[in-house]
């Protein structure tokens, strides 16, 4: 008995350690980004003092555009996320049910493209973006990020499909019903949870995905707030770490809100994409 | 009817097949244009001459490698990549079996520490880089604030100023980063491990930690394992992280290979880039067969 309350003394002091570890430098943004200067550390002579005016600045001043930033990352994110899950459901539902020729091929190829490094791929983009003049616009970040996040998708889904029972499907056509109808009516609605996982996977790597958006955008039309936040400059030199940690608040709490609320389709998600063999 | 299901059967198999290829179409078209083209174009790019400013483009075989084979500042990265991806996912590994032995244990307040752990996880990179990069600032940052504050250092200490210190400090916020995701699967592990087990060593008199050694530890290997090759690729390919928190500074000291090839192509030297994306490839692949290889190894020397 004494060993169980040594080692409830021991979860607990872990338990501590960790929240310090994993909070302390979120919490440090919100509270620069609700200081009046970001230098309240430094000494006596610099209270700190509490106001509004970063996030007031960044929301108001229409030629920071970090909220153009945002909406371009929410935008692109979602339009990937519809795009991405779609596509990954039909081709998902084709390797885990159907008889064809070559699946094995397409399956380890699609997998085995998950291992190049985005670096091998960003100046050919860019030169095939300059080509088609598509520099600058959503396209040039949609297309590149449904390619990129497939496998992903696809493993997830595909472990997911094939825990459902393969007569499922068999039945509903004895039925009369066509392998479409199978698969929109059958096997999508009961693998829901494995689609809203994959769908919240999708949606944050493509709200936080960033050599692509740094290399295929310019400016506020299409820039992300990934690309936004690491080149904030400010209006008037100096790094302005009140509007940049405000920035950075605005772009993480979404996210952060997601990941709290869904947790649990979060973890499926992350250890079906890793610990399916 | 028995007719009709019967005309369907026959049919099945080769407008099955069909209707597959269309269902698979789209990825297909995608991943092969919009990644398999472009790998193999950037291969192509690098047996060319091929400077945004300085036209033309031209053929120049492997001179791009032997550019790369003597370039110091290449293999200076090259080894920075490296000693990153070693340190970094050692620690990593550490800190999030700590995360997952804590969050495993029935206690108060577990259903909150397992939404705590995924922060980190959840914030945005660049975002993480930026914050990381106000608390190691030296004048008013977090860090030499606690530092000083608590006597850990007498004067603050200059964090991304020399390349050491910016090597470290990009590790501990890369752990800080990756350390959840190691967590979760490692928690994943700890679920499956059957809880008799554990029931017989105390049974025996095993202490937590001889339980830890010889139960947890084993049991865990395979997915050990597994996330270790999941994370050495990763970090092998780092890029956003060291780009904003040191820009590859100072002087160069945290440049990693894709940080290489990136400012190569911003440079607008695309064949000498491709040269090095390629390689960057390769090292990836590299590390991957060894990392197989030595699980493969592991199995045989089981049985």
């Amino acid at each position: 008995m004494r060993e169980q309350k040594k080692k409830k003394l021991l979860v607990w002091i872990g338990a501590i350690v960790i929240a310090f570890i994993c909070l302390s430098p979120f919490i440090w943004m919100l509270a620069v980004s609700f200081a009046e200067r970001p230098d309240f550390l430094a000494s006596a002579e610099t209270p700190y003092v509490f106001t509004l005016q970063n996030y007031r600045q960044i929301i108001g001043t229409k030629d920071l555009h970090v909220m153009d930033y945002f909406k371009n990352s929410l935008v692109v994110a979602f339009v990937v996320t519809v795009l991405a899950v779609t596509i990954a459901s039909f081709a998902g539902y084709a390797v885990s049910r159907m008889r064809f020729r070559g699946k094995m091929v397409i399956i380890l190829g699609v997998l085995a493209v998950s291992m190049f490094p985005q670096i091998s791929i960003v100046g050919y983009l860019f030169k095939l973006m300059t080509t088609l003049r598509w520099i600058n616009t959503y396209k040039a970040l949609i297309f590149p990020y449904v390619a990129w996040v497939m496998p992903i998708s696809l493993w997830i889904l595909i472990s997911y499909f094939m825990q459902l029972p393969m007569d499922l499907d068999e039945a509903a056509m004895v039925d009369g019903a066509n392998r479409i109808q199978a698969l929109i009516k059958i096997i999508l609605p009961l693998s829901a949870p494995g689609i809203f996982s994959t769908s919240l996977l999708v949606f944050i790597s493509a709200f936080n995905e960033f050599m692509f958006a740094l290399m295929l955008t310019t400016d506020y039309h299409a820039r992300t707030i990934p690309v936004g936040i690491a080149l904030f400059e400010g209006l008037h030199g100096q790094i302005p770490w009140g509007q940049m940690m405000a920035s950075s608040a605005i772009a993480s709490i979404p996210l952060v809100i997601l990941t709290l609320i869904f947790q649990r389709y979060i973890v499926q998600g992350l250890t079906a994409g890793a610990l399916k063999e | 009817m028995p007719a009709k299901l019967g005309r369907g059967a026959i049919s099945s198999s080769s407008s099955e097949a069909g209707l597959a290829y269309l269902l698979l179409a789209p990825v297909i078209i995608l991943v092969g244009g919009l990644i398999l083209v472009p790998v193999f174009g950037t291969l192509t790019l690098s047996f060319f001459r091929d400077v945004s400013f300085l036209p033309p483009v031209k053929f120049i075989g492997l001179a791009n490698y032997r550019r790369l084979l003597s370039d110091p500042n290449f293999w200076y990265s090259a080894f920075v990549t490296v000693m990153f991806a070693l340190v970094a996912v050692f620690f990593e590994t550490v800190l999030g079996l700590f995360y997952a032995l804590v969050i495993n244990e029935k206690f108060r307040l577990r259903g909150i520490m397992r939404a705590v752990v995924l922060i980190p996880w959840a914030i945005p990179t660049i975002v993480s880089a930026k914050i990381w990069q106000l608390m190691y600032n030296f004048n008013y940052g977090l860090l030499n604030y606690l530092f000083v504050h608590f006597h850990l250092s007498s004067h603050p200490v200059n964090w991304l100023g020399t390349p050491l210190s910016a090597f470290t400090s990009i590790v501990v916020s890369d752990v800080w980063k990756t350390a959840p995701f190691m967590a979760i699967l490692f928690l994943a592990g700890l679920q499956s491990i059957p809880a008799a087990l554990y029931e017989a060593a105390m049974v025996d008199g095993a202490s937590m930690f001889q339980r830890f050694w010889n139960i947890t530890l084993p049991m865990l290997r395979p997915i050990i394992v597994i996330a270790l090759i999941f994370r050495t690729i990763d970090s092998l390919r780092i890029f956003d992280l060291i780009y904003v928190l040191t820009g590859g500074g100072p002087a160069g000291s945290t440049t990693s290979i894709s940080v290489y090839g990136f400012k190569l192509y911003i440079l607008g030297d695309f064949g000498y880039g491709s040269a090095v994306s390629v390689f960057t490839f390769v090292l990836i692949l590299l590390f991957t067969i060894m990392y197989l290889k030595m699980g493969r190894f592991q199995e045989g020397m089981k049985h």
